[in-house]
């Protein structure tokens, strides 16, 4: 900290450095936290295109506290459309309490399958990274600076650019990439399984060979997400190899050296002396990438706009076609609240595990 | 101009270390085949490390596949790439047909006239804010400091999926505003997302310039302007250079809040680039052609700032 006291700087009066912050959070609170403030008060109301720009939309009903009715219906709309609990379902009986029960499937559709694709892309994308960062460190490998460069690059291509490409790559339609390669290999399996049965074709052994057939990429649920997730990881993994090639370079040389003179093979120079070091910095990494998955938007969005049907939405592209293509503005407002509160916690762990704030402090 | 003067030298050591990189590897070849006959390089060693070496580099034709790919697409003249006969190293028919479509016959160059509106303007309004607020939060104790830092930092990662997430509502407020399909609202919405994250960014590179550089400033009887001016920005200008590019890239590749909000005739480029893959069904090899020529010059400028953007990324907190 300076000390300013003799000085002639302008604000010698500590407090007015103040006044160098406020241009940019006031710019800030103007485009980030008054929308944040009017979504709140949008999530408890009706509105939709047609009352809301005549400013008609009305608070909605919900559970009443002593007297007062709380607008809250947005939100337990999104839990259950109806009393969850039904007094001729006994209580014991939970699979038909849940089966007869006015559950709304498409929110916990979307939440399930949230919570589902940050668990596989995270893993996925933690998986390839590391690898990555691994060969692309390794003693053996020439010419690891000018890979390294270039391996970062999904990085710096412009997300919607990327998607798209990877879009055309998983196109059912004959000239998609994903569908080129499947072609191209069962073809040359089948091939070899033709030689195999020309040969043992005498003695009456027959192979079967592949029925070859086109994947439908993006209009079979689940061969969808696995396309999101083969994209996310590719779009994903220069991070993690950042961060873990950065890591891996301050494991000192002497270490692996001293770990090789005692006879330590691959692995176990990997797990007692690699892992340790790389373990918070990937932690870290992980946290911060897992938030990066609960808001991915643009790869359902721009695949199949969460489909097939609404199978593959998740929360945030929910939340956005409740409100862009069902003009459901109140309930979409709800479920984005959802969304943010939960980023928030993530944020939260963020800054307290991953120690993003130490430099606050620090003076 | 010292700071443009460094960006360029820089830029230059890159341009001649990728230039000299085939000589490098040549001497280096000798060297080993030298090694090789006086023996001493072990011709196992030798073996190894080519196996490795070339173990990389299949993973890395892997990876970059899909950016291989679309540039071949570019290069095809078909309309659809309807032939099922795979993929090729180079194209058997090499055409140059579907860049002249973008330039001829798209809208390419409007879109990026609106794009290169967007981005300036989102450079000039963010770094008018940014920097005098980084220097302020590195350099001085005042009130509220430590409560706009940390939530500064808490909404450092979370800039897209917030933005998403309040489009509802600020689709809304500026439609009652009657500011939906406007080019300047725009880009103060893409300076104000990039203030939290580039702030603190700009903030910890300050931080790493000795407070006692300024104090001799001051001693010697700059003005404070001077001390900032001449000490301060300089000493930052890889802080400036990160802050730049990156407020830039937001302007220039942003996709779903400009969709939303804007029409056809302020489309950028990557809402044109999206139209174009709705109106006509994925003509691949024109939207190819009009993608590289939008992709590639970020790409370039992005291998090239590498060094500071690794900086950037790896901030606060990331030592194991």
């Amino acid at each position: 900290m300076l000390d300013t006291a003799g000085t002639h700087f302008p604000f010698d009066s500590g407090d007015a450095w103040f006044l160098l912050v406020a241009p940019g959070l006031l710019l800030f609170s103007l485009f980030m936290v008054y929308p944040v403030a009017y979504l709140i008060y949008l999530s408890f109301t009706n509105a939709r295109p047609r009352n809301m720009f005549s400013g008609d939309e009305q608070f909605v009903g919900g559970p009443e506290v002593l007297g007062v009715t709380l607008p809250l219906e947005n939100y337990t709309q999104l839990f259950a459309t109806g009393p969850v609990l039904r007094a001729d379902v006994p209580l014991w009986q939970v699979w038909d309490v849940v089966r007869w029960s006015n559950f709304n499937a498409e929110f916990w559709n979307s939440f399930g399958i949230t919570w589902l694709w940050v668990a596989t892309s995270v893993t996925l994308k933690l998986l390839v990274g590391i690898t990555i960062a691994l060969v692309l460190t390794h003693e053996l490998v020439r010419g690891k600076r000018g890979m390294r460069a270039l391996a970062i690059l999904p990085m710096g291509l412009p997300n919607i650019f990327t998607i798209t490409v990877w879009r055309g790559i998983f196109s059912t339609a004959n000239y998609g990439l994903a569908n080129q390669f499947i072609t191209y290999s069962a073809e040359k399996i089948n091939a070899v399984i033709g030689a195999v049965n020309a040969v043992f074709g005498v003695v009456g052994v027959e192979v079967g060979k592949l029925a070859v057939q086109e994947v439908s990429w993006l209009t079979d649920r689940w061969m969808a997400f696995v396309a999101y997730n083969v994209t996310e990881a590719w779009l994903a993994y220069p991070f993690i190899v950042i961060i873990t090639v950065s890591a891996l370079q301050d494991v000192p040389k002497e270490l692996h050296e001293a770990a090789k003179v005692d006879g330590a093979g691959f692995l176990t120079r990997f797990v007692h002396v690699t892992l340790p070091s790389i373990k918070r910095p990937v932690m870290f990494a992980s946290i911060l990438t897992a938030a990066a998955s609960f808001q991915q938007f643009l790869i359902p969005f721009v695949f199949n706009e969460g489909g097939p049907g609404r199978k593959n939405e998740l929360l945030i592209v929910y939340g956005y076609r409740q409100a862009f293509s069902k003009d459901f503005y109140g309930e979409g407002a709800a479920i984005m609240l959802t969304v943010i509160l939960t980023i928030g916690v993530f944020m939260w762990i963020n800054v307290k595990k991953g120690k993003l704030a130490e430099g606050v402090d620090s003076q | 101009m010292s700071l443009l003067g460094n960006v360029a030298r820089s830029l230059k050591e890159d341009v001649v270390n990728v230039a000299t990189a085939p000589v490098r590897g040549y001497r280096h070849g000798k060297y080993v085949v030298r090694g090789l006959r006086n023996g001493t390089v072990r011709k196992r060693d030798v073996a190894r490390s080519a196996a490795a070496t070339l173990g990389a580099t299949a993973m890395m034709a892997v990876l970059l596949f899909p950016v291989y790919y679309v540039t071949t697409a570019a290069f095809t003249g078909s309309q659809t790439l309807q032939s099922t006969n795979g993929v090729r190293l180079i194209p058997s028919d090499p055409t140059i047909e579907p860049f002249v479509w973008v330039i001829q016959e798209s809208s390419f160059f409007d879109y990026m006239y609106n794009s290169m509106y967007v981005a300036t303007f989102t450079v000039l309004l963010s770094m008018s804010v940014i920097v005098p607020a980084a220097y302020a939060l590195s350099r001085r104790e005042f009130l509220l400091r430590k409560k706009i830092l940390y939530g500064y930092v808490l909404l450092t990662q979370i800039g897209g999926g917030l933005g998403i997430a309040t489009l509802i509502a600020l689709y809304a407020m500026l439609s009652n505003a009657g500011l939906t399909d406007n080019k300047f609202i725009l880009a103060c919405y893409y300076a104000a997302t990039a203030v939290p994250f580039n702030t603190w960014l700009l903030k910890t590179y300050m931080d790493g310039i000795p407070v006692s550089y300024e104090e001799a400033a001051v001693v010697d009887g700059a003005p404070p302007w001077r001390v900032v001016l001449e000490v301060i920005l300089p000493l930052s200008k890889a802080g400036l250079a990160t802050v730049f590019i990156f407020a830039f890239l937001a302007g220039w590749t942003e996709f779903v809040i400009a969709q939303q909000l804007l029409r056809a005739g302020n489309y950028t480029l990557p809402v044109g680039l999206y139209a174009l893959v709705g109106r006509y069904s994925i003509p691949w090899s024109q939207f190819a052609a009009y993608a590289l020529m939008f992709a590639s010059p970020i790409a370039f400028i992005y291998l090239f700032a590498q060094r500071y953007i690794e900086g950037g990324l790896s901030f606060g907190g990331m030592e194991g």
